[in-house]
C-alpha cells in the first residue's frame, strides 16, 4: 500500500499570499491532499477612501495617496497578502462605518464572504478540478456564515463535524475551542466541548487510522503555550511568561482514543510536536502576517496505521 | 461581532473580535529586561578588573560612552528585525529565514547554546566573588579552610559553579512565570542597594573612605594601613596608574571590545508578541532596549565618577591590577561595593548590603539556559536534533533531555574552567562567539530589503528614515563595523587572551560540532526519506 502524503496548515487569517501558497503546496511538496485547519478569515479591515480622482489609505503606519487604478490594485494586493481586507469606500461611508452601530460588522462580513468566494474560485482552478483533495474547516475566529459558502464549493470539502475517508484514514474535524479572552465565535466551555468531540469520535470505525483535526491544541502539551496576558490583554513580563491555554477536553479525547495523528492550530506561537502515547500531535503554528505558510508535511502508512514521516516547514 | 476602530481623525483600520489581538508588551518590562541583561553590577564592574590593566592608558568612562553609542546602532538593527519578523527564537528565525537553514543553525547553536556552557562557570565565578567571598570575609567565617579565599581556589570555583548550574537548571524547570516575578523584585532591590552605595560614596569624603578602608581591612584581614599598601604593592609590581580623563582615543578604543562583556546584551530578551504591528511598535521596542542600555551606561558612569571622588581613581586601578595579576590584596576579588559598605562600621549593615546587591545576580542567572532550551526545541522541531530533545516530562513539566544537553557539558566545562587557570583567561570567548552570531544577524538586517522585499516594505522598520534613508539597514552596517572591530581586536591582539591556540581550538570546535550535527542530521534524515532542505524553502505564490 502506497503511503499517503498530507500537507496540513492552519490559521492563515485572511492572508491571500498564504492561501495561494496553500493551494500550491500539493504540487510543491508532492502531497496527495491538503488540509487547512481553521481560522481562514482575517481580523483586520483597511478602509481605502475614494476621492475625486484619487484614493487614500493608511497602511503599514503610512498615509498614502493613490493616483491610478494600477496602484490601487497593487496596494489592495499588499493589504490582502498581510491578511487584511481592503475596503474601498467614500469618506461619507467611512464616517458612517465609524459611527453607526453594527455597520462595521456588516461590512466586515461582506468583505470576508466576498474574499472567501474569490479564494474558492482560485482553488477550483489550482487544484486541477478536484484531482487533489482540499479540506477546509472553520476555526474559533471564523464566523458561521462561511460554513455554507465552503460547503457549496465543488472542489473544497468542508470538514466540520464529519468523518471523512482519506484513502483508508478517517479524518474528524472540530473548529470549536475552549474559551478565549476575546469571546470569539466557536468557543464553548470544556464540558460542552467533550460531548462535541464524543459525537464525532464515536463515528470513527477504526481509531488505529484516525486523524483528529481539532483547532484547539491539547492542554499542557507544549503545543498550546501562549504569552500570559494581564487584564488589558497586554503580555506580562515582556512576553517571556508563557502559559498553557489549550483544551483539556481535546487532551482527554486524545489520551482516551489514541488516534494515529492529531493536528491542531489556534496558538500561533506554539509550533511543535508532541508524542501522546501512540498519537503524534502537531501544531505547525502560524506566521501568516509575514506571508510565510507554516505547515506540517506528513506521510501516513495505512497498513501500519502510523505516521512514518513528518516535517514542519516554513513555506 | 464586536469591532474596534483604530486611527486618529478617521479610522485607519478596523479590527474585529478575534484571538490573539494583544497589545504590545510594556516598555518598562523590556527596559527592566535590558538593564538586567547588560548587568552593570555582575558583568560591568567584574569586567573592569580585567579591562583596565592590559590597557592602563585607556579611559574607562570614555570607552563606556563610546560603546553605548555604538551598541545603540545594534539596538536599532535588532529593533528592525524584531518588528519585521517578531518571532520567539530571534537570531535563529531571522538567520534561517534570511540567510539559510545551515548557517542559521550553526550560528544559533554556537551563539545561543554551546557557548552558554562557558557562561555557566563565568557566572559561577561572579557569584563566588560578589557574594560568597565578601560574605565570608565580612562574617570572618573560616570554614572551609582559607575562609573567603577558598572560593577563589579551584575547588571553590567548581563548587560555586555547580551551585550556579543547579540554580539555572532549577529555574528552567519551574518556568519563567514565577521567576519573572522574582526578577522584578531583584531589580528593585538591586537598585536600592546601588542607591545606598551611591549615597555612601557621595556623602563621604575621600579621607573618610581611606580611614574606613584601613580600619575594616585591619579588622577583617589584619592588614595595617591597607589603602597605601595596595597602592604600594601595585607600584612594586610595575603597574602605573593614569589620571581620569577622556583620552587618548587609541588605547581607549581598545577597551571597547572589553566593554562588550556587559554592554552587548540589551537585545537579549528581545521578542515581541502581537500580530497587529504599526509604526509605534518600532518606537516601543527601540525605547525598551535603548532605555535599558543607557540606564546601564549612566549607572556605570555614576559609579566610576564616585570611585574617582571617594574611593580614589589610582587606588581603584591598583586594586584591579593586583587582582588581574592574580595577587589580590586580601586574597579575594576587590569588590568595590564591599569597600563602600565599609564606610558603615556595622557587620549587619555590610552583610545586608552584600546580600541586597547580589540580587543583580539572582535576577539574571535564571535566564542562563533559557535561550538554549528554545534553540534545542526549535532544532528538534526542525528534525535537526532527535525528537526526544524537545520532550517535556508529563508529570513535572521538565524538559529533561534539553536540560541534559545543557547541564552535562556545562558541568564538564566548569571542571575545566575551575582547574585550569589558563582556560579561565578565555572569558572573552564567551562574548566573541555570540558576537559572531550577532554579526550574521546584522548582515541579515542589511540584506533584508533585497532578500525579502515584500516583508521589508510591509514592515514598520522600512518607514523609519533619516533624510530619506532607512536607518535600520544603515544601523546594521554600523553594527557590522562594531562587531568587525571587536572581532579583529579579539583575534589579533594578544591582550584579550582569546587568540591563543587552545582558545581558538576551543571556539573552533564549537563551530565544527554545530556543522557536524547539521550535516549528520541532513544525512540521517535523508536516509529516513525526510528532506531537511524543504524546511525553509518558499512555496511559489503563483
Amino acid at each position: 500500500m502506497v503511503p499517503v502524503r498530507i500537507f496540513f496548515a492552519t490559521d492563515i487569517h485572511g492572508s491571500e499570499i498564504c492561501w495561494r501558497k496553500f493551494l500550491n503546496a500539493a504540487a510543491f511538496y508532492k502531497a496527495d491532499m491538503v488540509i487547512l485547519g481553521g481560522d481562514v478569515t482575517g481580523k483586520v479591515m483597511v478602509p481605502i477612501t475614494a476621492h475625486n480622482g484619487y484614493w487614500e489609505v493608511v497602511f503599514g503606519g503610512e498615509r498614502r495617496r493613490i493616483e491610478s487604478k494600477e496602484e490601487l490594485e497593487k496596494i489592495q494586493t499588499q493589504i490582502r497578502n498581510r491578511g487584511s481586507y481592503p475596503a474601498v469606500m467614500s469618506p461619507d461611508e467611512l464616517d458612517h462605518l465609524s459611527q453607526a452601530e453594527g455597520a462595521v460588522d456588516e461590512r466586515f462580513g461582506t468583505e470576508m464572504l466576498s474574499s472567501l468566494d474569490r479564494w474558492l474560485d482560485m482553488a477550483d482552478t489550482k487544484l486541477g478540478g478536484g484531482q487533489v483533495p482540499c479540506i477546509l474547516n472553520g476555526g474559533n475566529d471564523d464566523f458561521f456564515e462561511i460554513d455554507p459558502v465552503i460547503e457549496s464549493s465543488p472542489y473544497v470539502t468542508f470538514a466540520e463535524g464529519k468523518v471523512l475517508d482519506l484513502d483508508g484514514f478517517h479524518l474528524v474535524s472540530m473548529g470549536w475551542t475552549n474559551p478565549t479572552p476575546w469571546d470569539t465565535f466557536r468557543e464553548a466551555p470544556e464540558e460542552e466541548l467533550a460531548p462535541r468531540i464524543e459525537a464525532v469520535a464515536g463515528l470513527i470505525p477504526d481509531m488505529e487510522r484516525a486523524i483528529f483535526n481539532f483547532h484547539a491544541p491539547p492542554y499542557g502539551t507544549g503545543l498550546d503555550e501562549a504569552p500570559a496576558l494581564d487584564s488589558n490583554l497586554r503580555p506580562i513580563r515582556g512576553g517571556v511568561v508563557m502559559q498553557p491555554v489549550g483544551s483539556k477536553a481535546v487532551r482527554d479525547a486524545i489520551v482516551r482514543y489514541q488516534p494515529m495523528l492529531s493536528v491542531h492550530g489556534h496558538i500561533h506561537e506554539s509550533r511543535g510536536v508532541k508524542k501522546m502515547g501512540r498519537t503524534l500531535a502537531i501544531n505547525p503554528g502560524s506566521v501568516y502576517g509575514d506571508g510565510v505558510l507554516q505547515g506540517a508535511l506528513l506521510e501516513l502508512n495505512a497498513k501500519k496505521g502510523k505516521v512514518t514521516k513528518y516535517l514542519l516547514v516554513n513555506g | 461581532m464586536a469591532t474596534e476602530a483604530l486611527g486618529e481623525e478617521r479610522p485607519a483600520l478596523f479590527l474585529r473580535k478575534a484571538t490573539g489581538l494583544v497589545r504590545g508588551w510594556s516598555v518598562r518590562d523590556s527596559m527592566v529586561y535590558a538593564v538586567l541583561a547588560t548587568n552593570f553590577v555582575t558583568l560591568g564592574i567584574y569586567e573592569f578588573t580585567f579591562a583596565q590593566a592590559p590597557f592602563p592608558t585607556g579611559q574607562l568612562i570614555t570607552a563606556v560612552i563610546i560603546s553605548g553609542i555604538w551598541v545603540s546602532f545594534l539596538v536599532i538593527a535588532y529593533t528592525g528585525l524584531i518588528v519585521t519578523i517578531p518571532r520567539a527564537g530571534g537570531d535563529y528565525v531571522w538567520q534561517t529565514r534570511i540567510l539559510g537553514s545551515g548557517l542559521g543553525f550553526v550560528m544559533a547553536a554556537t551563539g545561543w547554546w554551546f557557548i552558554l556552557w562557558l557562561w555557566a562557570p563565568i557566572y559561577g565565578n561572579i557569584l563566588a566573588v560578589q557574594l560568597f567571598e565578601p560574605l565570608w570575609a565580612t562574617l570572618k567565617w573560616t570554614w572551609p579552610a582559607g575562609g573567603a579565599a577558598w572560593f577563589g581556589t579551584n575547588n571553590g570555583i567548581f563548587v560555586v559553579t555547580l551551585i550556579t548550574i543547579a540554580l539555572a537548571g532549577l529555574l528552567v524547570s519551574i518556568g519563567m512565570a514565577g521567576y519573572a516575578r522574582i526578577q522584578r523584585w531583584c531589580i528593585v532591590g538591586g537598585l536600592i542597594g546601588f542607591l545606598v552605595v551611591v549615597a555612601l560614596l557621595l556623602f563621604n569624603s575621600h579621607a573618610s573612605f581611606v580611614s574606613a578602608f584601613n580600619q575594616e581591612a585591619h579588622n577583617l584581614f589584619g592588614v595595617n594601613n591597607a589603602y597605601a599598601a595596595t597602592n604600594h604593592a601595585a607600584a612594586k609590581a610595575g603597574y602605573t596608574t593614569h589620571a581620569l580623563g577622556f583620552g587618548p582615543l587609541g588605547p581607549t578604543m581598545l577597551l571597547v571590545p572589553y566593554m562588550m562583556f556587559f554592554l552587548l546584551w540589551p537585545n537579549w530578551g528581545a521578542t515581541l508578541y502581537g500580530e497587529i504591528r504599526g509604526a509605534s511598535d518600532f518606537r516601543r521596542v527601540f525605547t525598551g532596549m535603548f532605555g535599558g542600555l543607557w540606564i546601564t551606561v549612566i549607572l556605570t558612569v555614576i559609579f566610576l565618577l564616585l570611585v574617582y571622588k571617594t574611593i580614589g581613581w589610582d587606588f581603584y586601578q591598583n586594586a584591579n591590577s593586583l587582582s588581574y595579576n592574580l595577587t589580590p590584596q586580601f586574597g579575594i576579588w576587590p569588590y568595590p561595593f564591599m569597600f563602600a559598605g565599609w564606610l558603615v562600621h556595622n557587620t549587619a549593615f555590610q552583610v545586608a548590603l552584600i546580600l541586597v546587591l547580589s540580587l543583580w545576580f539572582f535576577g539574571w542567572v535564571g535566564t542562563l539556559f533559557l535561550s538554549s532550551t528554545r534553540v534545542i526545541f526549535a532544532a528538534a522541531f526542525d528534525r535537526v536534533l532527535p525528537d526526544r530533545a524537545a520532550e517535556v516530562s508529563e508529570k513535572r513539566k521538565v524538559p529533561v533531555y534539553s536540560l541534559v544537553l545543557m547541564l552535562l557539558p556545562a558541568v564538564g566545562l566548569a571542571a575545566i574552567y575551575a582547574y585550569s587557570s589558563t582556560f579561565r583567561t578565555y572569558t572573552l570567548d564567551a562574548v566573541l562567539v555570540i558576537a559572531v552570531t550577532y554579526l550574521f544577524s546584522s548582515i541579515a538586517v542589511v540584506i533584508l530589503p533585497w532578500r525579502k522585499p515584500d516583508l521589508w516594505r510591509a514592515s514598520p522598520a522600512s518607514k523609519v528614515k533619516v533624510l530619506g534613508v532607512p536607518i535600520v539597514p544603515v544601523s546594521g552596517v554600523i553594527t557590522i563595523g562594531l562587531l568587525g572591530f571587536c572581532l579583529y581586536e579579539w583575534l589579533f591582539n594578544n591582550l584579550y587572551y582569546v587568540n591563543n591556540r587552545s582558545s581558538l581550538i576551543y571556539m573552533g570546535a564549537m563551530y565544527v560540532l554545530a556543522i557536524v550535527v547539521f550535516i549528520a542530521a541532513r544525512v540521517i534524515r535523508r536516509r529516513q526519506g525526510i528532506d531537511l532542505g524543504l524546511i525553509n524553502k518558499e512555496i511559489p505564490v503563483e
